[in-house]
């Protein structure tokens, strides 16, 4: 039944969001904050993984969700302390639930037993009461009553509710007043509006000194034909109490109508104020036009004058606003594939966009000077709307991050090592589909620092380290860019080792040097994997270089830095969104090509450019005292161009690791956005080209893959030398 | 496209039973007629030019932008190894969807659409290595010899190093 | 008919939404008390099926404060939850429920139930 599989996907997907929560909070509790809204959002998430997975009739994942939830239940009331041992039963019991939900989800049943040692230890824990009654499925035998609630309720009397004052009850704060306080019976004469006074701005000063109920007293005000445009017909009865509200600071608050009002002051207790009645007069004034009710709401946020029912107004008003959003819908949610259709859609926009501002030559420019307006408008409208669409999409990193205390403690007893994690900067946002390719890079990451860079207990206590290694997980926006480091304190990267095996292999020269940089980057070379044994963990056949390819994939970089001793930092440098790339265009063999703006570093004719020749044939230039490795990209793409060598350009970049390269291009044409399309949806994907692009005209550009000329080209040298 | 000729869907003589016909939409390079089956083809459009991909064999003649998503686009004569074509606005380009791909081929002219029965198609002779790799059989229609393009065939080995 | 199911598991209210639009009731949804409150000032609702644990406003305080308003002394108040314990039961007895339905649900019972209640 498709109904059913609907619920079913609604379940699951509401299952990761409440297992993603307890992660989070568990991770505050272990840190030692234990407050009891912790504490009930944790079992209201088990409760709500429970209740859901008995109307499916998972039965495993129920039996095992109840038992943890008693004892969620008897953490909550007290009843069971929070040691760090239940602690850390809990952080277990939050893994076999997930895994209980992943087999609900996939079908599978899991072992027999599942999970059975953690409950037994549940029901150990709780075995104190007694064997909990069930009850009947549904039980009709309550009665309605009214309850008298505690102070939200006023003690006025219930025949002066009227529907909307009752209502409002409900979001005004506990009213704790005496009873006793001043009287303030405030009638304003026809001068003190003719002196642009304000009764309100007087009734708020009041406010401001303390609790203040008010009644209007409208009895005088005519019938509407009768009605003098300057006459004053209001009167208010006010009464206020605190802990501030004196004589002398009420007669302050009206020191600047003095004798434009009747001001009666007096002690009193706050039932003289009387209960609030309507006049039926109100009513015939009105008659046509809106009810008196309806203007009292209307300006019910700024005046408390007319009409209006008992209102206390609590000295700050901070606070009301949150009150005010809650009566509206404030998340909305919406199937991705309708985001994305809007996303791509943006794209193409940003690329008209870009087409019709080329499209403007001068000439164009001096005669249509409200056309070049209007583009430029267009132009800020489109960043603005490319922005939201892409901030819809946007996720904090928190999704993925959240997986990986999971992941450390399993590390940490599978080898036996002390390790803790550390995360910092998850609320950084980046784009859905980057997060989800990030799983499996972080995964590796962190298995590589705990198998490979973090020392045995033992070793790190002979290093006069602490026992405990720390594996430090962090992401942080910088310009265009999200930053994503995994770091460790272990004993860095075994250079020695890593050159050794790379000899072995073949990976590098037998004669090659490379520098401690060069080094520690072999590690992400295809099929390169250091570990002495092969590990359970990292060990699976798959070496860092998967970590390397599904970041390019995604258009982001990897870098390596280590100290020996001390420790690995592994940087990943991540584009904000897919959809679009900051460009140079360039030409090379009469075809269009892109440069990402992001690793350009400058452009130079090559004419200016103080090329040499090295022995081995290659070229490099020289670049503010740097010799930097020359790649013509005409000959590198094997494509003969006509232009000759004087009017062409270098395009001076930045690749990995701040290693740069100078690309010759024939011509640069200009910078522009571009939206990158997959070459491998179609086709294949092609070494030294990182993606397509769709240009103004409708024609294809490629995307230089900068980083992979590099490597591609360093491997040429070292064959040729 | 004015290249395309689906006017005379109905001249085939034979009416062949459904279940065992096939229907092809057949192109012509040089003097030789070829064929893939018309469930295939996703648009016929004249050639308009493909930006080259460096790193890539002959036969590949670039990718296009076919409403939004970038196809490459296979020369067939390069293909079959009789040299590249020199496509004038007059050429055609098929686009096929290959698996979960659209490639697309780039013909002389799209001549027709043939209906013909699955039993008439013949194995490839042996002898003819390209003929062999690429061609999943023959089939004979009005005297001439239809051969029908193995389309993953066409499409593997593009790269420089495969 | 209109009934607010109050609930903070989606799961849980697309159920009810099923179960009770299927029987013909118009339903309304709120994602804690709170909400539930807020619905009720604007919207008039024969039936209230709600959850007890919840986030922001829990139901036992969601159907104290419903009670406490004066004006839906008699609107019926279901409370539709795992917890089976005899004090939690007692809880929302004086907070001033009508009746209690344990979950899972059977669609059927359930429906059986709100006619009972309606009528």
């Amino acid at each position: 039944m498709s109904d059913l599989d609907d619920f079913k996907a609604t379940y699951f997907d509401e299952c990761s969001e409440l297992l993603l929560e307890l992660e989070e909070q568990f991770a505050a509790i272990e840190a030692g904050d234990s407050t009891s809204d912790r504490l009930n959002a944790v079992f209201r998430a088990i409760h709500s993984i429970k209740g859901g997975g008995g109307a499916f009739g998972f039965s495993a994942l129920v039996g095992f969700a109840h038992a943890y939830e008693t004892l969620l239940d008897h953490v909550r009331d007290g009843k069971v302390d929070l040691t760090e041992p239940v602690v850390a039963l809990c952080i277990r019991a939050n893994d076999l639930v997930a895994d209980f939900v992943k087999a609900a989800k996939d079908g599978v049943t899991l072992a027999e037993g599942y999970g059975s040692d953690e409950k037994a230890q549940f029901d150990v824990l709780t075995a104190a009461e007694g064997e909990e009654e069930t009850l009947e499925e549904f039980d009709l035998d309550f009665v309605p009553v009214m309850v008298q609630v505690g102070p939200k309720t006023l003690p006025a009397d219930p025949s002066t509710f009227t529907p909307d004052a009752a209502a409002d009850h409900f979001d005004v704060a506990p009213l704790s007043p005496s009873d006793l306080g001043w009287l303030v019976r405030f009638v304003p004469q026809p001068e003190l509006y003719a002196r642009a006074n304000d009764p309100l701005l007087l009734i708020r000063e009041l406010g401001r000194l303390g609790a203040v109920e008010i009644r209007a007293r409208v009895d005088d005000v005519p019938l509407l034909g009768d009605f003098e445009g300057m006459a004053s017909y209001c009167a208010w009865d006010i009464f206020v109490s605190g802990d501030k509200v004196t004589r002398a600071a009420i007669e302050e608050i009206f020191e600047f109508v003095e004798g434009l009002c009747e001001l009666d002051l007096r002690e009193a207790s706050r039932h003289e104020l009387g209960p609030l009645t309507l006049p039926p007069q109100a009513a015939e004034v009105f008659d046509d036009g809106p009810s008196l009710a309806d203007l009292a709401a209307e300006i019910k946020p700024k005046a408390p004058t007319a009409g209006q029912a008992v209102e206390p107004v609590a000295p700050p008003p901070e606070g009301a606003a949150e009150g005010d959003r809650r009566n509206g819908i404030h998340s909305i949610r919406v199937d991705l594939d309708k985001i994305d259709r809007v996303v791509n859609m943006v794209g193409e926009l940003v690329i008209t966009q870009s087409m019709l501002t080329q499209q403007m030559d001068e000439s164009l420019r001096a005669q249509y000077q409200e056309l070049v307006r209007g583009l430029e408008v267009l132009a800020q409208t489109t960043r603005g709307l490319q922005d939201s669409v892409m901030s819809i999409r946007a996720q904090p990193v928190k999704t993925v991050f959240s997986r990986m205390p999971r992941l450390v403690r399993e590390l940490a007893v599978k080898t036996g090592k002390k390790i803790r994690l550390e995360t910092v900067g998850e609320n950084t946002e980046i784009d859905k589909t980057i997060i989800e390719q990030l799983s499996d890079p972080l995964t590796h990451m962190i298995r590589n620092s705990a198998d490979h860079g973090i020392e045995g207990p033992e070793k790190r206590l002979g290093l006069g380290k602490s026992d405990t290694g720390v594996i430090r997980l962090s992401a942080e926006q910088s310009g265009g860019n999200i930053i994503i480091a995994v770091e460790d304190d272990g004993g860095g990267i075994n250079r020695d080792r890593v050159l050794q095996v790379a000899r072995e292999r073949g990976v590098v020269g037998a004669d090659q040097q490379l520098t401690d940089d060069q080094t520690d980057q072999l590690i992400f070379a295809p099929g390169f994997s250091t570990a002495s044994e092969v590990s359970d963990l990292s060990g699976r056949g798959v070496g860092m270089d998967v970590v390397l390819s599904n970041i390019k994939k995604i258009g982001g970089s990897v870098q390596v830095k280590s100290w020996p001793g001390k420790g690995t930092r592994m940087t990943l440098r991540l584009p904000l969104t897919l959809a679009v790339l900051d460009v140079m265009l360039v030409t090379v063999a009469g075809s269009p090509y892109v440069i990402p703006l992001s690793t350009i570093v400058e452009t130079m004719q090559c004419m200016r450019a103080n090329f040499s020749r090295m022995p081995t044939g290659g070229q490099v230039l020289k670049v503010r005292g740097e010799y930097v490795q020359v790649v013509d990209l005409a000959q590198r793409f094997a494509m003969p161009t006509s232009v000759d060598d004087a009017s062409r350009f270098v395009v001076l970049c930045e690749a990995e690791g701040g290693q740069k390269i100078a690309l010759v291009v024939d011509g640069i044409i200009g910078q522009q956005q571009v939206v990158i399309k997959s070459l491998e949806e179609n086709f294949q994907s092609i070494e030294g080209i990182a993606g397509g692009t769709i240009l103004g005209d409708g024609n294809v550009a490629l995307i230089v893959d900068v980083q992979g000329i590099k490597v591609s080209s360093g491997l040429a040298h070292k064959s040729a030398a | 496209m004015e290249a395309l000729g689906f006017r005379d869907e109905t001249s085939s003589e034979d009416v062949v039973s459904a279940a065992n016909s096939l229907q092809l939409i057949a192109f012509s390079i040089g003097e030789q007629t070829y064929g893939v089956e018309i469930t295939t083809v996703r648009e016929i459009r004249a050639w308009n030019g493909a930006t080259p991909i460096p790193n890539t064999r002959d036969f590949v003649r670039g990718v296009i932008n076919l409403r939004g998503t970038i196809v490459p686009i296979f020369d067939l004569r390069a293909r079959f190894g009789e040299g590249q074509t020199s496509p004038t606005k007059n050429h055609v380009v098929v686009v096929i969807s290959v698996g979960e791909k659209w490639v697309g081929i780039l013909v002389d002219a799209v001549s027709d659409i043939l209906t013909v029965s699955r039993t008439d198609i013949h194995n490839v002779p042996e002898g003819q290595a390209v003929d062999n790799e690429l061609l999943n059989g023959i089939i004979t229609h009005d005297n001439r010899m239809v051969g029908l393009i193995d389309l993953y065939a066409v499409v593997n080995g593009a790269r420089v190093d495969d | 008919m209109r009934i607010l199911t109050v609930d903070d598991s989606r799961t849980m209210l697309a159920m009810l939404r099923h179960a009770l639009g299927g029987a013909g009731f118009e339903v309304l949804q709120a994602e804690d008390g709170q909400q539930g409150l807020d619905l009720l000032k604007n919207e008039s609702v024969d039936l209230v099926i709600t959850d007890i644990n919840m986030p922001v406003m829990d139901g036992i305080e969601f159907i104290k404060n419903v009670r406490a308003s004066g004006l839906y002394s008699s609107l019926p108040i279901l409370i539709l939850t795992t917890e089976s314990s005899q004090e939690k039961r007692d809880l929302g007895r004086a907070a001033g429920g009508t009746g209690w339905i344990v979950k899972p649900f059977d669609p059927e019972k359930l429906i059986s139930v709100i006619h009972r209640v309606l009528h």
